[in-house]
């Protein structure tokens, strides 16, 4: 659980769970339904099955979002914060490696 | 090199692949292989959020510490205020009772 969660966040952590639990089922159907050397048959029911599965378990229903505030734009994936965060906690020295810069 | 056979190109092909260890597909047929090569996604994105400290669920967990949420506090606090000045939510209807609404509908 992040600092700050809200529903978006929330959301999100779902979407990732579920893309983690129904990851292998969906690869296997993914992999049937596109292989061209099966029957056409199998691959459309292959591709069916895949349409049941759920919003949140397809891995582009997850996004990055900060981890300090819930923001969903501007995001530093490496530090999993917003930019107004990231430049908050790089200044009071929160972040390894980090160094305010000027040229 | 125009002279050179069909047969013989194949079998120079097949011959790579072999060397090579990849998968002799002569007419690029889509195998659906890079579904089950790639990498899981699921367990990096899983660990995404770091956990952070939960004082709500220690505190639950080991009563006996006497770990107080000081956030949660002034919550309750803040409601007993404001039921005091009025303003705290309205009582829940009984299930026969009727509200409001209800009674203007008709």
């Amino acid at each position: 659980m992040p600092a700050y969660s809200n529903a978006r966040v929330i959301r999100d952590m779902k979407a990732r769970n579920g893309v983690r639990v129904n990851e292998l089922a969906r690869r296997a159907y993914l992999y049937v339904s596109r292989n061209q050397s099966l029957p056409a048959q199998v691959r459309h029911q292959a591709q069916l099955q895949l349409n049941t599965f759920g919003k949140y378990t397809r891995p582009s229903t997850v996004k990055n979002r900060c981890y300090e505030t819930g923001r969903g734009r501007g995001i530093m994936s490496e530090f999993a914060l917003c930019r107004f965060q990231f430049r908050q906690q790089a200044l009071a020295g929160n972040l390894n490696g980090v160094k305010k810069a000027s040229w | 090199m125009g002279n050179v056979r069909q047969s013989t190109l194949e079998a120079l092909t097949r011959l790579r692949c072999s060397i090579f260890q990849t998968t002799y597909n002569p007419t690029r047929i889509r195998t659906g292989a890079k579904y089950l090569r790639a990498r899981l996604r699921g367990p990096s994105m899983v660990k995404y959020y770091p956990p952070a400290l939960n004082i709500s669920a220690i505190a639950r967990q080991y009563p006996a510490l006497g770990i107080v949420d000081e956030k949660e506090q002034q919550r309750f606090q803040d409601i007993i205020d404001r039921k005091k000045r009025g303003k705290g939510a309205p009582k829940k209807l009984k299930k026969n009772e009727d509200g409001k609404r209800a009674q203007k509908k008709r």
